[in-house]
């Protein structure tokens, strides 16, 4: 160790060890250098830190894999440099195995199936003894996150919108809409840089094609639909209707998925509360998209003097109320359904969030009954209002998803269960503390059902990568096609110097160039 | 025996000349010296998490993150029976009370540390520590890997994952994927950061820096299938001595019953999992929950695009007197 740590690191002035192996036993001890006052540590234990630790000229602290801000360099600092003592193979790590065949360490051969059994009878399920957390990390987002899901939700369903209004034969509102579909989605890639612990480098998300992280598929969509908006927008003020038609149902299509894969993102998580919810995120968010985009719309055009009775506003007031009456029914049976994992949707301030959300839903379908009797206006507080309500119940996932991850007991129940399952006892500690209406499960298909269906789904997704490969689109060690389509925008990140492979040798080794 | 190398439905991350290397770490043997999670810090420059005390256990590093790619846990058993003054919850433990009531018997917390050790004397009673160094796990299917947005998540040629830092843009995406808690984001740095298996070691034919500086040599380091016999038979040795929980966390599993596909880096212990924080099923969350949420989410795409095209279309059909009226009745 000590002789590679001498070919990465150049030795440090004054402590090398020349000087010790000059000096012989007999040699009278060298006094201790005289400490000048310059030369005294600094008496604030953080300054003294920060000089230890990350002075230059007292220690080289280059980290193995890169210096903040620059690139890793796994290389050595001379290349080729023998490292001392050390045997290929790893065969310095033969000596320090202790228990090698000739000690007491592990003579006994097992007995056939007695180490899986073993195993199972530790990790059998509905056995839980003490949880020992912390067990898995909450997400690190912040607000920017929940505030993008609202902007892309709205984004996605004013594409929706703009699609209806062309087939109801209103290109006047499908012209508005569009444009609210592009302004909404505007702040929306300004967000997630913003959240990124590197924004510079946010043109890695599209250095590659992964169908199976949600976040890549997710990047694409979006850069897809603010491609196809924009061409929309600009063919309505350039006058061509008939593009500006069709780029917008193209964008109605992609705006499917880009208000939905928020849902699929968080539900690929290890945190309880998503996962448990993987059938329903993705709806969820849907609805509270439709219903949000249709708000926002309604809001613009009325703005810009759609009369009463007009046909759209009517089917827009349609859309928010039963979109955002389908999101409120959507979380309510999911709810039930999580039963104690729900808990972190109703305590705490994600709780507080979702009741907020939730007061106002129920205030904007009042004021929808009522509104005949207050006139526009208490519609208009009912369209504000859902808009309203979309933000905070984003937030309130994010929020309880959190505190969720932060629940040893159900982290560590929820891997004890078959997934999808219930806990049975602590629900029924809770049906007998608290109140009776508790959530009942909701009926299930049977486990060898679904999971052939798991496991049908799983090798579809699968399949679909496989033609990414078969296709001559080179994998590059990490699940994703390193497309053609990707390449452009990979050299362009690399012009820009927001990836910087300065390696002194590729790794890993028989990867692609691209991983 | 388990899988060896990566399971085929990982794709395109196994290579063909891929050899894979592994730690075993055997919880009996770890004295909780804490010396490899210095070692690792040193190899890897890491820096330090600073001061810190935890209530209810001795064990103040924490966790594993981005800055501690080793952590050595300790696991406070208390047995409530014996007198100890917890209920056998870490939380419950006062400390300060427990060795004030040792050192009134004249022994103090540590006299009944270890396995094995002088047990049922004194006021302690059964209480005893465990050690566990943990690691990330190098799973086969691993969900940081599967999460990653940009790639910057490989699989090596040893079979281990590692982050690619020139190439992570700190999304944050596989913070929440891991199941075993790993993989974090330095807030100074901003990148994700974990364990490499000491990746710049091993291309040099080196351990990794934490085995090399294990003492009792918990922490062992080989090709995979060399560990997985001697831990294997390590069980078998211990079960035969009386220790008849033992068991492997990670390895040696039937198939369809691995954790996460099997570990690069597995265990030996002698507690349920959840005692050192560990989940006892254990599966890639994207590999699992990806294909079935797409599904749902996009026919309720579709449902909620056709929903609102026939509300538009009925509204703009139904603009005859007859049918306000009809809608009016409804509310």
């Amino acid at each position: 160790m000590s002789g590679s740590d001498v070919d990465r690191r150049p030795p440090l002035a004054g402590a090398g060890g020349r000087n010790l192996e000059s000096r012989r036993l007999e040699d009278p001890p060298v006094p201790p250098p005289r400490i000048t006052p310059e030369h005294e540590p600094p008496a604030d234990p953080g300054e003294r830190e920060a000089h230890w630790t990350h002075d230059p000229a007292v220690r080289d602290t280059t980290p193995a894999v890169g210096t903040a801000g620059q690139p890793a360099s796994w290389g050595r600092a001379q290349e080729g440099a023998d490292v001392a003592l050390a045997r290929p193979e790893w065969g310095d790590a033969q000596w320090s195995y202790l228990f090698k065949g000739d000690t007491v360490y592990a003579p006994t051969l097992p007995a056939e199936g007695q180490v899986p059994e073993a195993a199972r009878a530790a990790r059998a399920p509905d056995e839980i003894g003490t949880v020992q957390g912390p067990m898995i990390k909450p997400a690190v987002w912040t607000w920017e996150i929940p505030v993008y899901f609202w902007t892309g939700g709205i984004a996605a369903g004013a594409s929706f919108v703009a699609l209806a209004c062309d087939l109801a034969g209103d290109p006047r509102s499908a012209r508005v809409c569009r444009a609210v579909a592009l302004g909404a989605l505007a702040p929306s890639p300004a967000l997630l840089i913003m959240d990124l612990g590197r924004p510079a480098r946010f043109l890695n998300m599209l250095r590659i094609f992964k169908p199976r992280s949600p976040m890549n598929t997710g990047a694409w969509a979006l850069s897809l639909f603010g491609a196809l908006g924009s061409g929309a927008v600009a063919a309505d003020l350039l006058g061509a209707p008939r593009a500006a038609r069709g780029l917008g149902a193209a964008n109605a299509v992609v705006g499917g998925y880009l208000g939905s894969y928020t849902g699929v993102l968080l539900a690929s998580t290890a945190v309880p509360l998503w996962a448990r919810s993987r059938l329903f995120l993705g709806p969820i968010f849907v609805a509270t998209a439709a219903a949000t985009g249709a708000a926002a719309c309604r809001l613009t055009l009325v703005a810009r003097g759609l009369p009463v009775g007009h046909p759209t506003r009517e089917a827009l007031g349609t859309v928010e109320m039963g979109a955002m009456a389908a999101e409120l029914g959507l979380s309510l049976v999911n709810e039930r359904r999580l039963g104690p994992t729900g808990d972190h949707l109703e305590h705490g301030r994600a709780g507080r969030l979702f009741k907020v959300a939730k007061a106002a839903v129920y205030g904007g379908l009042a004021l929808r009954l009522v509104r005949r009797r207050l006139g526009p206006c208490a519609h208009h507080a009912a369209s504000a209002a859902y808009l309203g309500a979309g933000l905070c119940f984003r937030w309130a996932w994010i929020e309880a998803g959190r505190t969720s991850a932060g629940d040893h007991d159900q982290v560590a129940r929820m891997a004890r269960s078959e997934f999808g399952e219930s806990d049975r006892v602590r629900r029924l500690i809770h049906r007998r503390t608290r109140s009776l209406h508790r959530p009942r499960r909701a009926a299930r298909a049977p486990r060898g059902a679904a999971r052939a269906y798991a496991e049908a789904v799983r090798r579809t997704s699968l399949f679909v990568e496989r033609i990414g490969a078969e296709l001559g689109m080179c994998p590059s060690g990490n699940g994703g096609w390193c497309s053609s389509a990707a390449a452009p925008i990979y050299r362009l990140s690399k012009r820009l110097r927001f990836y910087t492979p300065d390696r002194s040798r590729p790794y890993p080794v028989g990867a692609s160039p691209c991983a | 025996m388990s899988t060896t190398t990566a399971a085929p439905t990982e794709l395109a991350v196994h290579q063909v000349d891929a050899r894979r290397m592994g730690f075993f770490t055997d919880t009996t043997t770890c004295i909780g010296c804490k010396a490899c999670e210095v070692a690792c810090k040193q190899w890897n420059d890491l820096p330090s998490d600073g001061a810190q005390f935890e209530t209810g256990s001795y064990d103040h590093t924490g966790s594993l993150g981005a800055s501690t790619w080793r952590h050595v846990r300790f696991v406070e058993m208390l047995d409530p029976a014996a007198g100890g003054p917890g209920s056998g919850h870490p939380g419950d433990l006062d400390l300060v009370q427990w060795a004030a009531d040792g050192d009134g018997e004249g022994s103090g917390p540590g006299a009944g540390a270890g396995v094995g050790g002088p047990a049922s004397t004194g006021v302690l009673g059964d209480n005893r520590w465990l050690f566990m160094s943990d690691v990330c796990k190098h799973c086969t299917n691993a969900g940081c890997l599967d999460a990653c947005p940009t790639g910057a998540l490989v699989r090596t040629e040893f079979e281990t994952v590692i982050v690619q830092q020139d190439v992570c843009n700190g999304c944050g995406y596989c913070v929440p994927a891991c199941p075993f808690g790993v993989i974090d984001r330095a807030p100074t740095d901003g990148r994700a950061a974990k364990c490499t298996l000491c990746y710049d070691r091993m291309e040099d034919g080196l351990e990794p820096a934490c085995a090399k500086s294990c003492p009792t040599d918990s922490i062992q380091f080989g090709p995979y299938e060399e560990l997985v016999d001697i831990a294997q038979r390590r069980v078998a040795t211990l079960h035969e001595r009386g220790e008849t929980g033992a068991y492997l966390y990670g390895a040696g599993d039937e198939p369809g019953e691995e954790l996460a596909g099997g570990l690069g880096a597995f265990f030996l212990l002698t507690q349920p999992p959840e005692r050192y924080g560990l989940p006892a099923q254990a599966q890639s969350p994207v590999q699992e929950n990806v294909a079935p949420a797409t599904v749902a989410a996009i026919s309720a795409g579709l449902l909620a695009a056709a929903g609102v095209a026939l509300a538009f279309v009925s509204a703009a059909h139904g603009q005859g007197r007859a049918a306000r009226l009809r809608r009016r009745r409804r509310w």
